[in-house]
């Protein structure tokens, strides 16, 4: 595998009397600026650490729909239409429940694998998706940082590590990896991750060709009812962190080094591994099976981000809603299956956040507004299972929402530091938050 | 008012304003959009002579036909249902997917036909500022067809973005509270009286007017009553207000109190000086470069707010200003994936890209047109790139320099059938051979490798290049040279230059 220092290393020796086009492309890239320069010249990061995954649940997850107070009067009385009765879910406890469409998750619980964090989310919280997606993302609550909490775990607790330290499977690079020094890679299809440039690539070039002439334009009509959440179906990009006052060319030159140290490392793992396991069709299953595969051929990756989108449900909710638990459900099924195949099941934890839940009361469409706490999942054989943090009460509410119990930065503490095990936490999340016990 | 630039200018300036007020040209278009000299060259983009239906919509979308099939669509569900009394659940639900099917396979098709004439109309117009407007628009006021499903609207949306292009940000706010796209898209066809629905009153303050911290959550809460009876009538396609469903009581609003309407309170938003801050910055921002001086935005605010909201002039004072062409703004932003589509294609001088590949395309580098990710729109600048569009940018540059290599069988033509109905794609995309090489580096050019590399500099850069990068490209081109340059070749060259950070930028 060759690192940004062989990289560098071969520019600068590679005075050579003949023009190649590789040797024309790595002379070109190896023309860098002085911050990148820098972070070349250090080791890489081993193989056999623990992995995260973060999955972000996008549009404002309805957590009271998806861990259920079946037992609250409050919560029946405020949704006559949406809510779900005693015996449509799946009971944890003699209060809350998990929606019916996530059996595997249950059965997860069951096994004590399967942590939920109820009541998570901050002060004055803000209800606006973009707003608070950044702050979770940047676990910032004022809203000001230009980095992610994993890109300074990245910069501060990985030093020197190869770009691939965290892989978001997306098109836009999620504002978390944000990061002043090393933010990452992106990527959709490990195959075509790389560069195509002479006629000795057919059938690369033949499949980016194909991919290129395969317009699949989504435009979702699976049901009559309208799709929810369009308006926030994708994950948001925004703030990607960045060395400050550096050029756009600069910045340029940076992404297209860890383009090419990236592309050679994945290109050879993506090859090396298949599953027998069975994924759905959905994003979100395609990207875990992505996942599962690098971790399968042995990447250094501590973090990988995917995204499953659509729950901005302002409208006849409960179909909808029930069909993006389904898929989650579903897709954490293959996935958890494919790593215990791999042997590799005791090494993962997987995170899932939303930027806010929705409001206690059901709205006169039979959906529900933009609201503040949430519940979180934990799933992996590294976890405590079973219900963490107070469950906020239905009553004692905060401009019709339910109040925050946990701190989400609690949450993110105790998996960097745990889980993780990054050394020092003030870099990455600015101060130290109560500790809690969901890890081990 | 901010300083001028004077009247004289160099090519890379005229360059440099094609570049942003639109999406580039090739070498001749270049000179002669210079020679004009720069107010004329300023005044060409803002005056244009270019008809407004100068590229007819699809057909599907305009008049008679496009009502007819609105209501068709509408009617098929309805007789569906009916139809389905007396058959088995199981028949039902066939039925009913299989309408769901036929419907889903058309507003595909349709999809593909819009992105794909809006995205001809960019590349061939002659009023580029108007269709990069059009674009800005777009993005501000963001509504995707993944949402809104009905094709009909956002090519109607589109059409009043092109109208309202350079005129007044006040009327087009207006006018997007009567768009049915948006409707739609922000669910706030069902906001009644006694619960009304937010989305609309909070993303009209936050996204589209004044920006996060101009207004309180007690402001959005009073205009999301204002914003209750409006809904859309499918059968005509328009929005009306239903009085019953508005909630007529007092509401307070930035501390006035009235029984508004949704009018009133867009009324209300831009008596409010950070309206008019909001809208330049974000013009400055598109059009020049990132975090510009709040000296300059406030300038511009007063006499922005001063003309009534108008764009045009906004934009020509800018166009002409001594800041547009400084060192920080030229050749400093970084592409979208659209602007980057279509210099690409001008600059190697390809008219007729098929559908296929123009869709494709936008998919695989983050931006496909009536397809914002989000009510945000889309995230600009450094947020385009990163490791894996990069590539994907470089392959794309290969695609379109190189084609398919040239040999016809080794591709499966199985593939390309599926898009495009005319043959034109067909052809393009079973055998796209690559630009043509004898009109962009003729025979004499390729004699001299530093000629060559100098005059495709200026045709894909614009500027003169660091020495470093210019002496490598002349380096190679010379070792490749051999007995002749042959268009593969050249292919080659192209690819490598088109290959680099520096490409990425305009």
């Amino acid at each position: 595998m060759k690192t940004r220092r062989d990289f560098l290393r071969s520019t600068v020796l590679g005075a050579s009397a003949t023009w190649t086009v590789p040797m024309f492309i790595e002379r070109t890239f190896g023309q860098l600026h002085e911050g990148a320069r820098d972070l070349a010249i250090q080791p890489t990061t081993g193989k056999d650490d623990t992995i995260l995954i973060v999955l972000q649940l996008a549009g404002g997850n309805d957590g009271l729909n998806t861990l259920v107070p079946f037992a609250d009067d409050a919560y029946q009385k405020s949704r006559p239409r949406i809510g779900k009765k005693e015996k449509e879910i799946i009971k944890l406890s003699d209060y809350v429940g998990l929606n019916a469409a996530m059996p595997f998750l249950g059965s997860l619980f069951k096994e004590g694998d399967l942590g939920i964090v109820q009541g998570v989310g901050y002060p004055n919280p803000n209800r606006s998706h973009f707003v608070s997606t950044s702050i979770w993302e940047t676990a910032d609550t004022g809203n000001h940082s230009n980095t992610g909490w994993l890109g300074r775990y990245f910069d501060n607790a990985c030093p020197g590590a190869d770009p691939t330290v965290g892989i978001s499977f997306s098109k836009t690079q999620p504002e978390s990896f944000g990061a002043v020094k090393n933010p990452g890679v992106c990527l959709n299809s490990p195959e075509l991750y790389r560069w195509i440039h002479s006629g000795g690539e057919k059938d690369q070039a033949e499949q980016f060709f194909a991919d290129l002439n395969k317009p699949n334009i989504q435009v979702d009509h699976d049901d009559d009812e309208v799709l929810e959440g369009g308006s926030i179906a994708m994950a948001a990009g925004g703030k990607v962190g960045g060395i400050t006052g550096e050029g756009n060319l600069a910045f340029l030159e940076r992404v297209a080094l860890d383009a090419r140290v990236s592309s050679k490392t994945i290109l050879e793992i993506a090859a090396k591994h298949k599953t027998s396991v069975r994924y759905d069709g959905t994003p979100l299953a395609r990207n875990l099976n992505l996942v599962a595969r690098m971790i399968a051929g042995g990447m250094p990756t501590r973090v990988y981000y995917v995204s499953h989108g659509g729950f901005d449900t302002h409208n006849q909710q409960v179909n909808s809603h029930d069909r993006l638990l389904g898929q989650l459900d579903s897709g954490l099924k293959s996935f958890f299956a494919d790593l215990k195949q791999q042997g590799n099941d005791k090494r993962v934890v997987l995170m899932t956040f939303s930027e806010f839940g929705r409001r206690v009361t059901e709205n006169a469409s039979a959906g529900t507004d933009h609201g503040k706490a949430s519940c979180l999942f934990l799933a992996g054989s590294g976890i405590k299972g079973g219900l963490h943090g107070i469950h906020p009460s239905l009553t004692d509410l905060s401009e019709g929402d339910i109040k925050h119990t946990v701190d989400f930065r609690s949450v993110y503490g105790t998996i960097l530091s745990d889980w993780l095990k990054a050394p020092n936490l003030k870099p990455i999340l600015g101060a130290n938050y109560p500790k809690m016990s969901f890890v081990g | 008012m901010l300083e001028q630039a004077k009247e004289s200018w160099t090519i890379f300036e005229a360059a440099h304003l094609l570049n942003r007020a639109g999406f580039g040209g090739n070498p001749s278009e270049i000179k002669s959009f210079h020679a004009l000299g720069r107010e004329k060259a300023v005044d060409l983009l803002i005056v244009t002579t270019e008809p407004l239906d100068a590229f007819p919509p699809p057909a599907w979308s305009v008049g008679d036909q496009a009502l007819a099939s609105l209501r068709a669509r509408q009617q098929a569900f309805k007789k569906n249902s009916r139809a389905n009394v007396g058959m088995s659940p199981e028949e039902a639900e066939r039925a009913k997917k299989e309408a769901i099917k036929m419907i889903q396979q058309e507003g595909r098709q349709e999809a593909l036909d819009m992105q794909s004439w809006w995205f001809h109309r960019m590349l061939k117009s002659l009023a580029p500022l108007r269709e990069k407007m059009t674009l800005f628009w777009h993005d501000h006021f963001a509504t995707s067809i993944q949402k809104v499903k009905e094709p009909l609207f956002l090519v109607n949306q589109n059409d009043l973005f092109r109208r309202n292009a350079l005129g007044s940000f006040k009327d087009l706010t207006q006018a997007i509270l009567m768009d049915p796209a948006m409707m739609l898209y922000l669910d706030t066809q069902s906001s009644k009286k006694g619960k009304p629905n937010e989305n609309f009153a909070r993303e009209v303050m936050e996204l589209f007017t004044l920006g996060e911290g101009n207004y309180t959550e007690q402001d959005v809460h009073e205009a999301a009553r204002a914003f209750s009876g409006y809904y859309l009538n499918k059968g005509s396609g328009k929005v009306a207000h239903d009085k019953r469903q508005w909630d007529s009581a007092d509401k307070t609003i930035f501390g006035k109190t009235g029984p508004f309407n949704g009018k009133d309170v867009i009324g209300l938003i831009f008596e409010k000086k950070e309206a008019a801050r909001f809208m330049v910055k974000k013009l400055w921002e598109f059009f020049v470069y990132e975090n510009p001086s709040d000296a300059a935005i406030e300038s511009l605010s007063v006499s922005f707010q001063r003309s009534d909201f108008q764009i045009a002039p906004l934009l020509r004072d800018i166009f002409l200003s001594k800041e547009f062409y400084t060192e920080s703004a030229i050749r400093s932003q970084i592409k979208s994936p659209i602007q980057y589509l279509i210099e690409l294609l001008k600059q190697l001088e390809i008219t007729d890209p098929s559908t296929g590949f123009v869709v494709s395309a936008q998919q695989q580098l983050g931006q496909v047109l009536f397809m914002p990710p989000n009510v945000a729109g889309w995230d600009w600048g450094q947020a385009w790139i990163n490791t894996n569009t990069l590539l994907t940018r470089y392959n794309i540059a290969g695609f379109v320099t190189k084609g398919t290599g040239g040999d016809e069988k080794s591709m499966d033509t199985t593939k390309v059938k599926s898009f495009g109905k005319d043959s034109k794609d067909k052809r393009m995309g079973r055998a796209w051979y690559g630009p043509n090489y004898k009109e962009i580096a003729p025979h004499p050019l390729r004699e001299i490798p530093s000629d060559l590399v100098d005059s495709l500099i200026f045709r894909f850069f614009q500027c003169p290049l660091p020495d470093k990068a210019r002496k490598s490209f002349i380096e190679y081109a010379t070792s490749e040279k051999g007995v002749i340059f042959t268009d593969k070749e050249i292919a080659q060259l192209c690819h490598l230059m088109l290959s680099t950070p520096s490409y990425q930028l305009c």
